[in-house]
C-alpha cells in the first residue's frame, strides 16, 4: 500500500466519522423523523398502497410543508406522523421518541402534551363558546377552571380574538373559526404543530392571517410547524417543502 | 373541564325536547306498567291489609279471599269461646247482579260484616257513615265505582237481585282491579240479598242417638212468581252460611299458638294471620291467573322499549357528534375522558327524563285511581326502582353507544 492508498483511506475513514456525526447531530435537531412509511389498505383480495417507502426529515422550529395532489397521501402522512395512523410498515420519531413503540395510552399522551392540531374544517365545538373551546384542551392537560379560563384569554388575545371569546363558532368568521382552533393548537405549550389544510376555508385577508399566525409560531416561538396544504400562498414562508404523489415523496426544496 | 355533555345535550333545544319526549315516554312506559302490576297486586288484597283482624278463620278449601266454600255462622261463638280470642265476627262475601234503574246490570261482590266494628272495615268512608249500613237495604259502595253501577251520587237507589239497595255512604282505596264491583252492608242485609229470590228451607233428621242433623236448602224462585212482601232483613242464624271469622287475638297472645287453637276448635277450617291470607290472595291472581303475567310482561317489554328508545336517542347523538369525539381522541384524549362525556350525557337524559315522567305518572296516578278506581301504585321504592332502572337503561344505552366511538377513525378529523 503506496502513502497516498494510506492518506487517502485516512481521509475516506475520517470523512465517515464526520458523516456519522453529522448524522447524529441531524437526529437531534430533527423534530420530526420518518423511515421507510409504507401505508396499504386492503379491501377484500384488493390492495392499495397509499403510502411507498417514505422518509421525511423535519428541522426542529421549521414550518415543512407536504404538498401534492388530491389523493396523493398527503393526510394519510399526516395522521401517521402525528401518530393518529399506524403504518403498515416504518417508524416515526417525535422529538427523538420513537411513537409507535409506544402503548396506546402513552401514545395519546405523548400527542396531548407535545401536539397541537390545526384541522381544515375547524373541528371546534359548536355548542361550546371560543373560550370554552380553547378551555378544554388546557383541561384536557389538567390545567384546571380559574387557571385554565386566564390561560384561554392569553390565548385568544395572541390571535387576536379575545373580544370574541363568548361567541359560539356558528357566530364566527371561518378565519375566526381558524384563529379560535389555533388558539386551541397552541394550548399547553405544545412543541409540534400539525395543519390540515388551514387556509384551505379561508379567503384570502384571513388565509394571509392565519399564515403569519403559523410563521410567527416557527419563527418567534420555535415550534416546528408541519402543514399539508395546497396553498401557494404558505411557500413563502415554508423553510422546506415535500411534494406527494401517488405515495411516493419527490424531491422537495429546502430554502 | 367546560362541559361538552351538558353543553351538546343544550346546544339545539328542539332536538333536545324531542329526544327528551322520548325519554319521558319510555320512562312513563315503565313506571306506568309497573304501578298498574304493583297496584293489581295490591289492589287484590286491599280490604285483607285494610282490616285490623289478627287472624281470619276459613274454609279448608279457601283459595282467595273472594274464592272460598262457605262455613257455618255458629264458628264465631265458637271461636270466640277459644282462649286468647278478644273479638271474633263474621264476614260474609256473596256474589249477586246490581240492577241501576235505568235498567244497567252490573256483577257485584257482597260484603257482609258489622258496621259497628272496625275489625273488618279499616278503610275511610269518604261520604256517608259506616254505621248507615245497618239500616235495611242500605249499602256503601266504593267512590270510583259508583259510575259503573249506574248512579252518581250518595242517596240513590238500585237493586241487588230482587231487593232494593240504598247507597248510603261511599268508601275509598276499596275496589280490586280484578274483581266485580264490591258492595259493602251489615250481615243481615248482606245475607238477605244473598238468598233473594231463592226459597229457602231448613230439613232435619234426628239420628240414632238423638242428635238432629240440619241442612239449609236453597231454590231459585220462580221468575214469574208473586214478590214476597218486603221485611226487615232477619238476624244470622248459627247455621247461616258465612265466609270468614275474623279474629282478633288478646293482647300479647302468640298468634301462631291461637291459630293451632283456633283450628282444633273449629274443624274443617283453616286459620290465616293477615299477612298469609293476603298473601294466597296475592300469589292467585299474579301467579294463577294470566293477568299477573300479562302485567309482568307489560313492565318488561316497557323496559325494553324504553332501552331502545333510549338508546337510539344516544346512539344517533353520539352519532352527530362522532367528529368531535374523533377530535378529542386526535388530540390525545384518553378513551376514560371520551366515555365519561358520554355518560355524563345520558345520566343528564335520565334526570331530566325522569323528572317530569314521574310527576306525569304521578296525576295519571291520582286521576285513575279517582276517575276509574284503578290503582296505579307508585310507592318511594318503586319511584326509587324507576330511576335506578332508567339510570341503568341510559347508562347501558351510553355503553352501546360507546362502542361507536371506540370503533371511529380517528383520520376522521382530517376530513373537511
Amino acid at each position: 500500500m503506496t502513502a497516498t492508498q494510506i492518506d487517502l483511506l485516512q481521509s475516506a475513514g475520517s470523512a465517515s466519522q464526520a458523516n456519522l456525526s453529522i448524522s447524529a447531530e441531524r437526529t437531534e435537531v430533527n423534530a420530526i423523523v420518518a423511515r421507510g412509511i409504507e401505508m396499504i389498505y386492503q379491501s377484500g383480495a384488493e390492495r392499495f398502497r397509499a403510502l411507498k417507502n417514505i422518509d421525511l426529515d423535519v428541522k426542529r422550529g421549521d414550518i415543512q410543508l407536504l404538498m401534492g395532489p388530491s389523493g396523493s397521501g398527503k393526510t394519510t402522512l399526516l395522521s401517521i406522523l402525528a401518530g393518529i395512523l399506524t403504518p403498515t410498515a416504518g417508524s416515526v420519531s417525535l422529538l427523538g421518541e420513537e411513537i409507535f413503540k409506544l402503548s396506546g395510552s402513552k401514545l395519546a399522551h405523548f400527542r396531548l402534551q407535545n401536539i397541537g392540531f390545526i384541522f381544515q374544517g375547524f373541528n371546534l365545538f359548536p355548542a361550546l363558546t371560543a373560550i370554552e373551546n380553547v378551555e378544554v384542551a388546557l383541561n384536557l392537560k389538567g390545567i384546571r377552571k380559574g387557571a385554565a379560563r386566564q390561560q384561554a384569554l392569553g390565548l385568544l388575545d395572541q390571535v387576536g380574538l379575545s373580544q370574541q371569546a363568548k361567541r359560539h363558532p356558528q357566530d364566527l368568521s371561518g378565519g375566526q373559526k381558524q384563529r379560535v382552533a389555533i388558539a386551541r393548537a397552541l394550548a399547553g405549550n405544545p412543541r409540534l404543530i400539525m395543519a390540515d389544510e388551514p387556509t384551505a376555508a379561508l379567503d384570502s385577508h384571513n388565509g394571509h392571517a392565519v399564515i403569519e399566525l403559523l410563521r410567527n409560531l416557527a419563527k418567534e416561538k420555535g415550534r416546528t410547524v408541519l402543514i399539508v396544504t395546497h396553498d401557494p400562498r404558505i411557500i413563502d414562508v415554508a423553510d422546506s417543502v415535500a411534494y406527494l404523489e401517488d405515495g411516493v415523496l419527490k424531491a422537495g426544496a429546502h430554502r | 373541564m367546560a362541559s361538552i355533555a351538558r353543553k351538546n345535550l343544550f346546544e339545539d333545544i328542539p332536538r333536545f325536547i324531542v329526544a327528551q319526549a322520548g325519554i319521558v315516554f319510555a320512562v312513563s312506559l315503565v313506571t306506568i306498567q309497573v304501578g298498574i302490576l304493583k297496584g293489581f297486586t295490591r289492589s287484590t288484597a286491599l280490604l285483607i291489609d285494610q282490616s285490623s283482624a289478627d287472624l281470619w278463620v276459613a274454609s279448608k278449601e279457601m283459595v282467595h279471599l273472594e274464592l272460598t266454600s262457605p262455613i257455618a255462622a255458629e264458628k264465631v261463638v265458637q271461636a270466640q269461646k277459644v282462649p286468647g280470642v278478644e273479638r271474633a265476627e263474621a264476614l260474609m262475601i256473596r256474589s249477586s247482579v246490581w240492577r241501576s234503574d235505568s235498567g244497567l246490570i252490573t256483577p257485584v261482590r257482597i260484603f257482609g260484616f258489622d258496621p259497628d266494628s272496625r275489625l273488618f272495615a279499616g278503610w275511610a268512608v269518604s261520604q256517608g257513615k259506616l254505621s248507615a249500613a245497618k239500616q235495611p237495604f242500605s249499602v256503601l259502595v266504593d267512590r270510583s265505582s259508583l259510575k259503573n253501577l249506574g248512579q252518581t251520587q250518595l242517596g240513590e237507589q238500585g237493586k241487588i237481585g230482587t231487593l232494593p239497595a240504598r247507597i248510603v255512604g261511599l268508601s275509598q282505596d276499596t275496589q280490586s282491579i280484578v274483581s266485580s264491583i264490591f258492595i259493602f252492608t251489615s250481615l243481615e242485609n248482606a245475607n238477605a240479598y244473598a238468598t233473594a229470590g231463592l226459597n229457602t228451607s231448613v230439613s232435619c233428621t234426628r239420628q240414632t242417638k238423638g242428635d238432629l242433623t240440619c241442612t239449609n236448602n236453597f231454590e231459585n224462585a220462580p221468575l214469574d212468581g208473586v214478590a214476597a212482601p218486603l221485611t226487615t232483613p232477619r238476624s244470622l242464624s248459627i247455621s247461616d252460611p258465612i265466609s270468614y271469622v275474623l279474629v282478633r287475638a288478646k293482647a300479647g297472645q302468640d298468634l301462631q299458638q291461637l291459630k293451632q287453637r283456633l283450628e282444633a276448635a273449629l274443624p274443617n277450617t283453616r286459620v290465616y294471620t293477615q299477612a298469609e291470607i293476603a298473601d294466597q290472595t296475592r300469589v292467585y291472581w299474579s301467579d294463577r291467573t294470566g293477568v299477573g303475567f300479562i302485567l309482568s310482561l307489560g313492565a318488561t317489554v316497557g323496559f325494553v322499549v324504553g332501552m331502545v328508545i333510549v338508546g337510539q336517542i344516544l346512539y344517533s347523538s353520539v352519532t352527530d357528534h362522532v367528529r368531535e369525539f374523533g377530535t378529542l381522541k386526535a388530540m390525545g384524549a384518553s378513551n376514560w375522558v371520551i366515555y365519561s362525556v358520554i355518560l355524563e350525557q345520558a345520566m343528564w337524559m335520565a334526570l331530566l327524563g325522569y323528572i317530569p315522567s314521574m310527576a306525569f305518572c304521578l296525576g295519571l296516578g291520582a286521576w285513575t285511581q279517582t276517575a276509574k278506581g284503578i290503582m296505579i301504585l307508585i310507592t318511594p321504592a318503586t319511584a326509587g326502582g324507576v330511576f335506578m332502572l332508567t339510570v341503568v337503561m341510559c347508562v347501558g344505552s351510553a355503553l352501546f353507544a360507546v362502542q361507536k366511538v371506540t370503533r371511529v377513525d380517528p383520520a376522521i378529523v382530517f376530513k373537511a
